[in-house]
């Protein structure tokens, strides 16, 4: 082969990315229009749909589940569902409490200078903790669903909102990397994890993640493991380990929803 | 949408042209329309390097969906970087695709290319010919760079002349001085191969 070609199929790669950006673009729209970001309250039952009559595993653990859950909320499939479903629901879960809101609120103030220390830009960092704030300030002394639903399923706020929730994980990590660092294992220091891993838009949550976020934020969650193993039950798993959670979240392999306790 | 990626590049726009920072690292950043959706950038090429005493303009294009999306960034000074179409001034940097993250910013990227200049990323190209050079000829790499530093981003130093004279005698015999550049940084200098692929 050569030089030329070399430089021509260069040219054809970029002419490829391009080709490939687009499609991606067009796909995430396409999601975008037909879910959205925080679905309305449905009934678990309607989950058996997504699974065919032969699927038992998931359609028997969905059926033990109903015994004590009934109600779901869906989750768009952006990378950022963690994030998104957990902001959702602690914010219900916190609406209409203000001592509550105010802890959380100090929480954040506290969050953004530990970021700074870190060497995070203030005025970037402030943005998103403003909007995290001014939004769960509106909530304060109301229980208003409604509000609630409109401040998740607008990008402009509630985009903001994952960012922030982003960025606690990452101060948290960094601040308590020594721990941390054992559980990491492609990556050399944990500001180089969190850059890859967590502060991303769209980058998907694992284990360390929820670990970091509810210890962040002093915050009990129960992660509900619906998958394919064996077991009849579906498996509860609460962060902290030994606490008893009101705040339950669904998860699919690769995918949390936010499901409700009866 | 569109107000929300407005209103931060204002704030980052401030931010950029009054650090001192910035002026010390030759980093410029201009508004090319009122609605902050197009801007040109400028980094200086960093010292003891192929780069040094050029000046490089960069095309900056701010998606309505910025931050939570990186800005699209493109050279429109020619440059000979392993990383950094010779044609298209496309960029190879990851945080320009998906380790973007929202709370970095436009003098983030700045900082990140005039990194990325000093420190090429030869086993992830954006320019496979350049990259190959870079890790097979590592010496006509350096004066190739240098070369076109001089030529298309302004630098006064090393000029290699002899290259200058090759691109002439291709000129001579009628092609295009920048083609005529491209064939000959292609192919190590070798005037007889370069004008073989000028004729393919």
């Amino acid at each position: 082969m050569n030089e030329q070609t070399t430089q021509e199929f260069d040219f054809k790669d970029e002419m490829i990315d391009e080709k490939i950006t687009a499609q991606q673009e067009a796909i995430e729209n396409e999601i975008a229009r037909e879910q959205k970001l925080i679905s309305d309250l449905i009934k678990l039952d309607s989950l058996l749909d997504e699974y065919s009559l032969e699927d038992t595993i998931y359609r028997s653990k969905i059926i033990e589940l109903s015994a004590n859950f009934s109600l779901v909320r869906k989750t768009r499939g952006d990378g950022n569902c963690f994030f998104r479903a957990f902001g959702f629901r602690y914010f219900e879960a916190i609406m209409g409490k203000p001592d509550e809101v105010k802890r959380l609120k100090d929480l954040a103030n506290k969050i953004c200078t530990d970021l700074n220390q870190l060497g995070y830009n203030s005025f970037t960092v402030d943005d998103f903790k403003d909007v995290f704030v001014e939004e769960l300030e509106r909530l304060a002394d109301k229980s208003d669903v409604k509000l609630l639903e409109e401040i998740f399923n607008n990008p402009g706020s509630s985009d903001y909102i994952v960012v922030f929730l982003r960025l606690i994980v990452s101060a948290y990590l960094q601040k308590n990397a020594d721990f941390f660092l054992a559980f990491i294992e492609t990556y050399q220091s944990m500001k180089e994890f969190c850059s890859h891993e967590v502060e991303p838009m769209y980058k998907e949550s694992d284990h360390i993640h929820i670990i970091a976020l509810t210890n962040a934020l002093n915050v009990s969650v129960g992660i509900i493991y619906l998958d394919r193993t064996d077991q009849t039950e579906a498996t509860p798993h609460n962060f902290p380990e030994d606490s008893n959670p009101n705040i339950f979240i669904l998860y699919r392999p690769g995918h949390y929803d936010i499901i409700y306790k009866n | 949408m569109a107000s929300i990626a407005s209103a931060r590049i204002k704030r980052e726009f401030r931010e950029v042209v009054t650090s001192d920072e910035l002026t010390r690292c030759k980093i410029k950043l201009e508004l090319l329309n009122d609605n902050f959706t197009e801007l040109k950038g400028e980094i200086g090429g960093p010292p003891d390097t192929a780069y040094e005493g050029g000046t490089f303009q960069l095309e900056i294009k701010i998606p309505e969906t910025y931050p939570f999306n990186p800005p699209k960034v493109r050279f429109l000074t020619k440059i000979w970087h392993p990383n950094i179409s010779s044609v298209t001034g496309a960029i190879c940097l990851d945080i320009l695709k998906d380790q973007w993250a929202a709370a970095m910013t436009l003098r983030t990227v700045l900082l990140s290319l005039q990194a990325l200049l000093a420190t090429p990323e030869p086993d992830d190209p954006q320019d496979a010919v350049v990259a190959n050079q870079y890790k097979s000829n590592n010496k006509i790499f350096l004066k190739t760079a240098r070369h076109w530093t001089n030529v298309y981003a302004g630098s006064t130093s090393a000029a290699e002349p002899e290259f200058d004279s090759q691109v002439k005698k291709l000129v001579d015999m009628g092609f295009d001085s920048h083609k005529s550049r491209v064939a000959l940084s292609s192919h190590l200098w070798n005037v007889e191969q370069a004008i073989e692929s000028l004729y393919d």
